[in-house]
């Protein structure tokens, strides 16, 4: 449904845009962005309207060939028209992703994807790449034919195709300033809270030989949260993440051998906190202690497939960047969504839009519609 | 027959198209020929545009859009070449977030740009002094 507010039209405009272009195409967005908005404003006689943002956004054109105009080679990729050839391959690029990062992390439980799936799977794995890529073909001629339904649409709102294609754009986003911030002070507080005595007591003592590997990667992870909020994303920081990954992959396959890393909780019985003993109380009451083992296996699994995606992801990036000529270092993007809009904090104190939504009146004097809400 | 007097002939005949309508078959030319001029035009507008003053891009579509009306040329045309100029070095950018809702990706020319800009406006200046100085020929 298209909204009457311009700074939204434009933002809907983009994201279709954004669809079509390759994963290091934030400062084209921007200053498509910047053109658009000036555009209206020079439309609207120094004011933008929604009438004016929607035709600095006719003008513009269609998301697609926008995109291709920017980004594109103008030809043909095997198959693929050129200008859908970004999409495409950053979908291939995600369910391939997905099915390394899944198939690593439970060849790292012990568990063959056979076992998981329950069926004998023939010719594996050459079957996997096959059924993807088939499965892939069928969703997408499945979801060409609707989307031939919503031609019609108006060009901010997303096609249902757009919306497939769209799969795996914030999966290849920069970190966010504030997730790095989080990252920072989350490995420092996690850091330092699996370090505290009282904390440490409470570890079995397979866990006990090794927490402090684990206190270390959590500081290395925090001063990767520092290097991200301070710099933003660039091919140092990225070289960093995918190291500290493979190190916690490495990591992982130490601490699945571990278990679970809690043996004793706090219990208070009135008089005071005594150390409960978990292990003890399973076998002493035959419970069998597979439950905790079981979390454990699926922490250790999600930890390594995330670590396996930022392995990938890392790796593309700093090519993409080292092909774009850039260096080790320099002040790179955060993915923060470029909000146009002020903050609601901002504007509960009484700071308003820059862009007031204006009811746009026609030289005749009559009014357009949609703005007069 | 002389190469002045086909080339006058070719001209009077032009004149005379553009007094009346074009043919299709002539606009076609026109356009294709246009097309290539610009290509080659285009960059050479953009170094000695930017070469005044730095510009972001939505200034350099209108200054150009000002300035030129054989050369009007969109947006989808600019950005691009910006860029490309931009990773061939003749150009560098910088950004201002002064306008957090509106950044703006300034453009400036290079040390190596301007010295491209020279040799092209030269090589333009004596370009356009031949073709001049033939039709000029063929007018007589």
């Amino acid at each position: 449904m298209s909204s009457n507010d311009p700074l939204v039209l434009i933002e809907q405009y983009l994201e279709r845009v954004r669809v079509y272009l390759p994963l290091d195409s934030e400062d084209s967005i921007v200053e498509l962005q910047t053109h658009l908005i000036e555009e209206a404003q020079r439309i609207g006689g120094g004011k933008m309207t929604a009438g004016s943002a929607m035709m600095a956004i006719e003008r513009m054109g269609d998301p697609k060939s926008v995109a291709n105009e920017y980004a594109g080679s103008g030809k043909r990729v095997g198959p693929v028209p050129a200008e859908y050839v970004n999409p495409v391959s950053r979908i291939i690029v995600v369910l391939l992703g997905i099915g390394i990062a899944i198939t690593v992390g439970f060849y790292m439980l012990g568990v063959t994807l056979a076992q998981v799936i329950g069926a004998d799977i023939q010719n594996w794995p050459f079957s996997i790449p096959l059924m993807i890529v088939l499965n892939a073909f069928i969703i997408i001629v499945i979801i060409g034919g609707i989307s031939l339904l919503d031609r019609d649409k108006p060009l901010t709102e997303k096609t249902t195709l757009e919306s497939v294609f769209g799969i795996g754009v914030d999966g290849f986003k920069p970190k966010g300033r504030w997730d790095a911030a989080g990252d920072l002070v989350m490995g420092i507080f996690w850091g330092i809270v699996i370090m505290l005595p009282g904390v440490v007591i409470l570890y079995t003592d397979a866990f006990a030989a090794v927490y402090m590997t684990v206190v270390i990667f959590l500081f290395l992870g925090a001063i990767k949260g520092a290097l991200f909020f301070f710099g933003g994303e660039n091919n140092f920081n990225l070289a960093v993440e995918g190291l500290l990954s493979v190190v916690w992959i490495a990591l992982a396959v130490v601490l699945i051998n571990v278990g679970w890393p809690i043996r004793y909780v706090y219990a208070n019985a009135g008089a005071g906190w005594t150390l409960f003993d978990l292990e003890a109380f399973f076998i002493s009451n035959d419970i069998p202690f597979v439950p905790f083992d079981w979390i454990w296996a699926v922490i250790m699994f999600v930890t390594v497939v995330v670590a396996i995606w930022r392995v990938i992801v890392s790796s593309m990036k700093i090519t993409m960047y080292l092909r774009a000529g850039k260096r080790l270092w320099w002040r790179g993007n955060w993915g923060e969504r470029r909000s146009l809009r002020t903050p609601l904090w901002k504007r509960v104190l009484g700071e308003h839009d820059q862009f007031q939504k204006e009811t746009a009146v026609h030289h005749e004097g009559s009014r357009e519609p949609d703005e007069n809400q | 027959m002389p190469y002045s007097t086909v080339l006058r002939t070719l001209l009077a005949k032009t004149n005379k198209v553009n007094c009346l309508t074009m043919s299709k078959k002539t606009q076609e030319e026109l356009d294709r020929w246009s097309k290539e001029v610009k290509r080659g035009a285009v960059t050479l507008a953009i170094l000695a545009l930017l070469s005044k003053r730095r510009a972001y891009g939505y200034e350099a579509v209108k200054l150009l859009d000002e300035k030129m009306s054989f050369l009007a040329l969109e947006q989808g045309t600019v950005y691009p070449l910006l860029r490309r100029l931009e990773q061939r070095e003749l150009l560098k950018s910088e950004w201002d977030y002064e306008d957090p809702t509106k950044p703006k990706k300034y453009y400036a020319v290079t040390e190596e740009g301007l010295l491209a800009l020279g040799a092209m406006a030269q090589a333009w200046s004596d370009l356009s002094r031949e073709i001049r100085d033939i039709l000029s020929e063929v007018e007589q």
